[in-house]
């Protein structure tokens, strides 16, 4: 078993940006040295890395610059910010098995000044992998955005639960909320209404402006090592109480739309039901959660998908604050990915150990399990982590 | 204005010529009056990209000038039943498009009109047009 | 960097039949009613009309009437986008034809018929059924095919009005260059899918689908005006979109079904920002749900994006995007 084998002993990230005026490599390793830094570690005690295929830094670019020596795990996890949980997941069954002892899991990029992922890229369908042949069921048809291949799925959960664009924009103004406290948050000092969300522009109907995460530079970096290991080390350890991945029947990347339903995310069901199972929680001993919000509707579906919801009650759930702090189910204290940056799931991850060290911006009171998801709208993973 | 009665037309009779001058101003202006957009019809340069030698005359123009050269001859008591067109070589801007008719035919009170429209590179335009006279007074 | 399908060059003979087939289906669907005239029958349109023919004949603003050769006048598209239903059953055949190379066209036959003349203020409705499509026939300009449709204007009181029946050839031209310029195209005033420009090379679509071995028939099958559904050759199942394997029965027998083209919305979505290449924006992009059972990706085209909804009814149209690829698309059906 996994189960509280592992712990993330420390945190470190950069300056979340619009323009970080550094290369993907150089923020990548600035970030790992603040995490190991907290943790206590040196680079020299470094063996293992675990990053995103999507990652543009090879995991032998940043232990060279980080001075790390003789690595034995290596690995990438796929589909996108789906990875985020997946990295510590990976990292977590190397230090339990003995494979590596101490494992960085980083990602740095350039979001907002190099490559955006929000831009239609002409290639996505040009070439005959079995990635470019999903893709070309879509894109010839300009279907090609994350937020065109997301809207499709909130026009039907809008359809089937008669939830509302208001619904979504909930999510909008908790996050921005939340932002609005935390001095790292991009939108620190910087709430929304919920007029405000309906009269931002469309992007692709039913999906507003601000039911969109915003791009970022930055780096965020993780130390994952055992438990036993981390209570020896400088920081409380976040203990990794459950972890897992998850894919679903008939699932393809962003555009599952062939199986019979289109108004949840079975993939997230598949995570969801290992972390229950894994951990012997419920939803009822989580105090707050980061549920990955790189567009609205998700987080939506996600309440639904974890339990902490029955499905179609997530637009009541969200009701009076229902995620805000102070509510039912404080979400995304930090911000989230709307609020704070989109570093790709990893910030989350972040914020998620520091609820349980007691340390964050807009601490929750009372903090013993934290949920945490990956990527929504392709094959994922999530985490609950514990004060350990 | 002069208007014809059934009477006055004898079958086997020609109608005076018509011809018309095809400026650019006529190919543009009946193309935007039929509101026509299509590029060949007022932007010589697209014209040309699609192996035209200039602008052209567009059919709904075409059908409207068969119909003016029946009704300038007959008048406009005359009412048109039918105009049937067989479509030939394209009426090029700075081109001469002349009509000449004859009468064909003339049935249960309808006359009909052979009409001929030419260009320089030949016929554009042949066909019939189907019309009523007034009876005399 | 792309992998368009390769232009399928299938005999003579089976060409032939699909575009009789396609035809067929297309005067199966009968009279197509289009978005009524935006304007009424007015004034000012017939005094410029006039002006602009020289025609001066004083018996239709002194009668309040217009002159009966301006029909097709109050009906045309103009510069305005596709409005509201504002569809014909020419189109697919004609995108059909240029997919298989007929990309040439002249107009050849206009013949109208007045059954009164209209009046100032009545607004005109257009209804159009594709009649025929015969050949392949040798011409002057090339092999090619005669395409005949019927446009009757309807008025308030839905009595036809008018008639006409429009003819053109589509035919393959004898070099790249389009029509050879000793007999430069006619213009085919009507259906947009005819019009002359596009018998010159167009730019090409950037977004297009990688094919394989698995995906090629499906393609195939859009260039020849078909909605092919893959069908394991053992347990019948069918599957979109396709692959190599049955997965219900591990199968790699794999054949078509050829399906109906008619299926609704599931979900869909209005694309603003940010622009995509090869696109105007806004465009909607729809799950259609098929009743053979399957669910596929296209768009919804000739209806507001306003009048999309979940449920709608949709038949599907092919529509040439540049000389090679066909996508096809879904127009609002009759339900």
């Amino acid at each position: 078993m996994l189960k509280s084998r592992a712990a993330i002993a420390g945190i470190g990230a950069t300056e979340f940006s619009k323009r970080s005026g550094r290369s993907e490599l150089r923020l990548a390793a600035e970030a790992v040295f603040a995490a190991l830094d907290d943790a206590g570690v040196a680079p020299g005690d470094v063996d293992g890395m675990v990053t995103f295929t999507q990652d543009t830094n090879q995991e032998i670019a940043v232990a060279r610059e980080i001075g790390a020596g003789e690595l034995t795990y290596f690995s990438r996890v796929e589909y996108g910010g789906g990875a985020a949980c997946g990295t510590v997941a990976q990292a977590a069954m190397a230090v339990a098995t003995g494979v590596a002892t101490t494992v960085v899991c980083y990602r740095a990029f350039n979001e907002r000044s190099g490559r955006r992922f929000g831009q239609p890229d002409a290639r996505l369908g040009g070439q005959p992998t079995s990635q470019g042949l999903e893709m070309s069921w879509h894109v010839p048809f300009g279907l090609m955005t994350p937020a065109g291949w997301v809207a499709m799925f909130a026009q039907r959960y809008m359809h089937t639960y008669g939830a509302t664009s208001e619904d979504f924009g909930r999510v909008a103004v908790a996050m921005r909320r939340h932002a609005s406290t935390n001095p790292a948050a991009w939108f620190h000092g910087r709430p929304i209404t919920l007029a405000e969300h309906q009269e931002s522009k469309w992007i692709v109907e039913p999906l507003h402006l601000l039911d969109c995460c915003q791009e970022s530079d930055g780096a965020v970096a993780l130390v994952v090592t055992t438990t036993e290991r981390a209570r020896d080390l400088r920081r409380s350890p976040a203990v990794i109480t459950a972890a897992a991945q998850g894919s679903g029947a008939g699932q393809m990347m962003m555009t599952s739309y062939y199986r019979d339903d289109m108004s949840g995310l079975p993939e997230m069901g598949v995570v969801g039901r290992r972390l229950w199972e894994m951990s012997g929680l419920t939803p009822q001993d989580i105090q707050t959660a980061i549920l990955y919000d790189h567009f609205t509707p998700f987080v939506l579906a996600q309440l639904e998908e974890l339990g902490f919801c029955g499905r179609g009650e997530a637009p009541g759930y969200l009701q009076d604050g229902g995620i805000e702090l102070g509510g039912r189910l404080p979400v995304n204290p930090n911000g989230g990915q709307l609020g704070e940056a989109y570093i790709h799931g990893m910030n989350g991850i972040a914020e998620a150990v520091r609820q349980l060290r007691g340390t964050s911006a807009n601490q929750v009171s009372g903090v013993r399990n934290v949920l945490v998801t990956a990527g929504t709208g392709v094959p994922t993973s999530g985490l609950i982590l514990s004060a350990g | 204005m002069r208007t014809l009665t059934e009477d006055q037309v004898e079958l086997g009779s020609a109608l005076p010529e018509l011809s018309i001058d095809l400026t650019p101003t006529v190919v543009v202006s009946t193309a935007l009056a039929t509101m026509d957009f299509t590029p060949v019809h007022h932007d010589v340069e697209r014209a040309r990209a699609q192996g035209s030698k200039d602008i052209f005359l567009n059919i709904l123009t075409t059908m409207g000038l068969v119909e003016r050269y029946v009704t300038d001859w007959a008048g406009p008591a005359a009412i048109i039943r039918r105009i049937n067109v067989k479509l030939g070589v394209p009426a090029y801007a700075g081109d001469r498009l002349s009509f000449t008719g004859t009468i064909v035919s003339r049935a249960a009170g309808e006359l009909t009109v052979e009409v001929r429209g030419k260009v320089s590179l030949g016929d554009h335009a042949t066909g019939t047009i189907t019309l009523t006279l007034p009876t005399a007074p | 960097m792309t992998d368009a399908p390769a232009p399928s060059t299938p005999d003579p003979a089976s060409v032939d039949r699909e575009l009789r087939e396609l035809a067929d289906k297309q005067a199966a669907l009968g009279e197509m009613r289009g978005a009524p005239a935006a304007d009424p029958v007015n004034a000012p349109m017939i005094r410029h009309w006039q002006d602009a023919l020289g025609d001066a004949n004083p018996a239709y603003l002194d009668q309040g009437v217009a002159p009966p050769a301006m029909i097709q006048v109050w009906t045309m598209q103009g510069l305005r986008q596709h409005a509201a239903k504002d569809r014909s059953p020419v189109d697919d055949t004609l995108a059909a034809l240029n997919a298989h190379g007929y990309t040439g066209v002249v107009a050849t036959n206009c013949e109208q018929t007045y059954h009164r003349y209209v009046r100032l203020g009545e607004r005109l409705t257009p209804s159009t059924r594709f009649t025929s499509l015969v050949g392949p026939k040798r011409t002057a300009l090339g092999e090619g095919y005669f395409a005949t449709w019927n446009v009757t204007w309807y008025g308030e009181a839905d009595e036809p009005v008018a008639e006409m029946m429009f003819r053109i050839l589509k035919f393959r031209p004898r070099t790249s260059q389009g029509p050879s310029s000793a007999a430069p195209p006619s213009e085919t005033a009507g259906s947009e899918a005819a019009k002359p420009q596009e018998t010159g090379r167009r730019e090409p679509y950037p977004l297009r689908p990688a094919v394989n071995a698995d995906t090629a028939f499906f393609w195939e099958g859009v260039q020849q005006g078909e909605l092919r559904i893959q069908r394991c050759a053992d347990c019948g199942e069918l599957r979109h979109p396709p692959g190599p394997v049955c997965p219900a029965c591990r199968s790699t027998n794999r054949t078509h079904t050829v399906a109906s083209g008619h299926g609704t919305v599931y979900s869909y979505v209005v694309h603003h920002h940010p622009p995509v290449p090869g696109r105007e924006t806004p465009f909607v992009v729809a799950v259609v749900e098929l009743p053979e059972g399957v669910r596929i990706v296209g768009n919804i085209v000739d209806c507001p994006t306003d009048a999309v909804s979940i449920g709608m009814s949709l038949r599907v149209t092919y529509r040439a995007l540049d000389d090679e690829l066909v996508l096809p698309m879904w127009a609002p059906g009759e339900s």
